[in-house]
């Protein structure tokens, strides 16, 4: 099994890399192949807040992608209300077994932080960031105050 | 027997066509006609049933011959083949004029490198000699090197001397150095991964297309990798098969024969909609798009028609709205959640679902659709009334097209019960079995017009108004006639009346090659 091995080494390493970003990094005391985390973004409208995201690691890993779910509900055009999210990295076709999870982080927060309206799941609210940015903004700091986490201190 | 017939009757038919085509035409070109049988029988067609040995020694030879002009391995060859049609002279030139060039379009090497290492096709060209004579087969640690040294020019990490370790990103186990295999591209990983990794590929029917595992990171494994590493038979032989399958599909000159569990493949020099039929399990197909043979349709339009008849209503409501065909490979594809930037399950093509363009075209940006946001929805006034006509139009062809077809299901009843009235007729003495004949020809040209008359329904249906449909129409409608005509006489035949029946048969046969001559569309690609 190569799965635990690198899971606890990637695990360590973001740990210790302490990103400002992806924080509270842990796995599950019973299950390694289940992570959680806390994404806090940068940008406007999200940056009044932080979102629990969780990463499931299947057995075959690092051979098959992981799949992430966010657990904090979240007004974005690429996040459905069930939390699901579509990565390209992590597409079974775009899949490679040397991508690392830190990569694979970075990759959703940067679609966090810049949405991409031209591919939505959710069609209205694409819609509605393309068209009105402002009313788009507003419902979704709105959106942010309700539903989010707080964001660390620091 | 059908064949046989069939053969005979083609044979006779190309004499009397010649008569008819000098009577209309006093054209100055109307001996070359006379004489060449492709330009007077439009359905003519040549092609070669092969067996899967006989394609193996065929794509053999031509990577054989591909070896010994630029001095490469087999499986480099292979692949400079794969992308590029089996064009061996394409092949030859391009890596005469940049050889640099060819190997990074056909992802042997990373682009980067490239540009970095070697300046001239000379250099590339002495590189990939390098590489591709230490292969991949000889002792890992002396491959591996060679080979990084070689195409990365990287080889700090390499030295054979020490018997160094070190870590592999994938698995993360720290391994010695002999243990890991690296290509074009240098991004090493450990024997045991690339194993794993290669399994699971192969698992999901990919082949010749598996990539390095880096991210990022386009650089094909090639074959000889692959089977020195995977070592399970099944997974040996699935590479194999998938290899293969991809082979013949990249060569635009052989089809898969379309019949359940049949293993030939039909070879054309002539890439066109015409008729295939296979020598060992007698399916015939259109060799272009591999459905049933659909003179004078073409393939697209056969394909259209088809996906509209086969399902009623409620199903075509909801395949139109949530699935749309591959614009490659026209598998049909239902979009269950995710972005539009698609990737073909079959053929890989990227695409984009909103416009069906290739994803190239939109950029480098992840997900955008200019071309879909110019025109969403267009036609969605009066709906109702628009469907309703539409309705009423497509009922009026699907139910010639469904007559003719099921008439053509019972033509083994048919010929049954011709047989039957033979045996009575000789029985009762009014004449031999021999003298019988004639009327399963008859019966076979029926069919064979019937065949042609059902497809020239969907091919009307897709037509513009104009003088042109009016003439198809017309065209048709003679056809019809004479093919009743045909099909009473044959219910009625004697003995005695063989010579009318003959005539009947040639004029339907007549009119049938006159449609297809008039609007069957040879296209010749070469």
């Amino acid at each position: 099994m190569t799965a635990p091995r690198r899971l606890r080494k990637e695990l360590v390493d973001l740990q210790e890399s302490s990103l400002k970003s992806f924080r509270d990094i842990k796995a599950d005391d019973d299950n390694l192949l289940r992570w959680t985390g806390l994404i806090v973004p940068d940008n406007p409208p999200y940056n009044k807040g932080a979102f629990r995201i969780e990463i499931n690691f299947p057995a075959e890993y690092p051979f098959k992608p992981p799949k992430i779910s966010f657990k904090t509900k979240i007004y974005h055009p690429n996040i459905d209300e069930k939390g699901q999210v579509c990565l390209p990295i992590i597409s079974t076709e775009n899949w490679k077994p040397a991508t690392r999870t830190d990569q694979v982080v970075q990759a959703l927060i940067a679609l966090i932080n810049d949405p991409e309206p031209e591919h939505p799941l959710r069609a209205e609210l694409a819609e509605e960031f393309l068209k009105d940015k402002k009313k788009f903004v507003k419902n979704a700091e709105d959106y942010t105050r309700k539903h989010s986490e707080k964001r660390p201190a620091d | 027997m059908d064949s046989d017939i069939e053969m005979e009757m083609e044979s006779d038919n190309d004499g009397e066509f010649d008569d008819d085509y000098d009577y209309y035409n006093t054209g100055e070109d109307c001996d070359v006609e006379r004489l060449d049988p492709k330009r007077a029988d439009p359905e003519y067609f040549e092609y070669e049933c092969l067996t899967v040995e006989d394609i193996e020694k065929l794509l053999n030879e031509l990577v054989e011959k591909l070896n010994t002009i630029l001095q490469i391995t087999p499986s480099l060859a292979k692949v400079l083949l794969l992308e590029h049609q089996w064009n061996n002279a394409a092949v030859v030139e391009k890596y005469r004029q940049d050889a640099n060039a060819l190997l990074v379009s056909a992802r042997i090497k990373p682009p980067t490198t490239a540009v970095e290492t070697a300046s001239t096709s000379a250099a590339a060209a002495a590189q990939l000699r390098l590489s591709s004579s230490s292969g991949y087969r000889t002792s890992s640690s002396a491959s591996t090197s060679s080979l990084t040294t070689a195409a990365s020019g990287n080889p700090q990490q390499q030295q054979q001397s020490q018997p160094q370790r070190r870590m592999c990103p994938v698995c993360a186990s720290t391994q010695p150095n002999d243990k890991f295999y690296s290509l074009a591209c240098g991004h090493s990983f450990c024997k045991d991964c690339w194993t794993i990794y290669f399994e699971t590929q192969i698992f999901q029917g990919i082949s010749i297309q598996i990539g390095c595992m880096a991210q990022q990171c386009n650089v094909r494994v090639p074959e000889d990798l692959v089977l020195t590493l995977v070592t399970r038979p099944v997974m040996r032989d699935k590479y194999q098969q998938f290899a293969f399958k991809d082979y013949v599909k990249s060569h635009p000159q052989l089809r898969f024969c379309p019949g359940p569990n049949c293993q030939i493949i039909v070879q054309s020099s002539e890439i066109c909609a015409k008729r295939a039929i296979c020598k060992v399990c007698h399916t015939g197909f259109c060799f272009k798009c591999g459905m049933d043979y659909h003179a004078p349709t073409d393939c697209q339009i056969i394909r259209k028609w088809l996906t509209k008849c086969a399902d009623d209503s409620e199903t075509a409501n909801y395949i139109s709205a949530h699935t749309k065909d591959c614009p490659k490979c026209h598998i049909c594809i239902e979009k269950n959640g995710g972005c539009n930037h698609m990737q073909c399950f079959n053929c890989k093509h990227d695409f984009c679902w909103m416009c069906l363009g290739d994803w190239k075209t939109h950029g480098s940006e992840y997900y955008e659709c200019s071309r879909y946001k110019d025109n969403p929805n267009i036609a969605n006034e009066s709906v109702h009334v628009q469907a309703r006509e539409a309705l009423k139009k497509y009922l009026h062809y699907y139910e010639r097209w469904e007559n003719h077809s099921k008439s053509l299901k019972l033509e083994q009843q048919t010929i049954d019960r011709l047989r039957q009235r033979i045996n009575t007729k000789v029985m009762n003495g009014s004449g031999t079995w021999i003298d019988w004949q004639y009327l399963f020809n008859a019966a076979a040209l029926l069919a064979k017009c019937r065949y042609t008359l059902q497809y020239t329904y969907p091919y009307a249906y897709y037509m513009e108004p104009g003088s042109r449909k009016n003439l198809f129409e017309y065209q048709q409608a003679q056809l019809e006639a004479e093919i009743e005509n045909l099909s009473w006489k044959i219910e009625r035949a004697e003995t005695t009346d063989r010579a009318v029946l003959e005539n009947q048969m040639d004029i339907a046969e007549k009119r049938r090659t006159t449609l297809l001559k008039d609007f069957f569309p040879v296209i010749v690609k070469t």
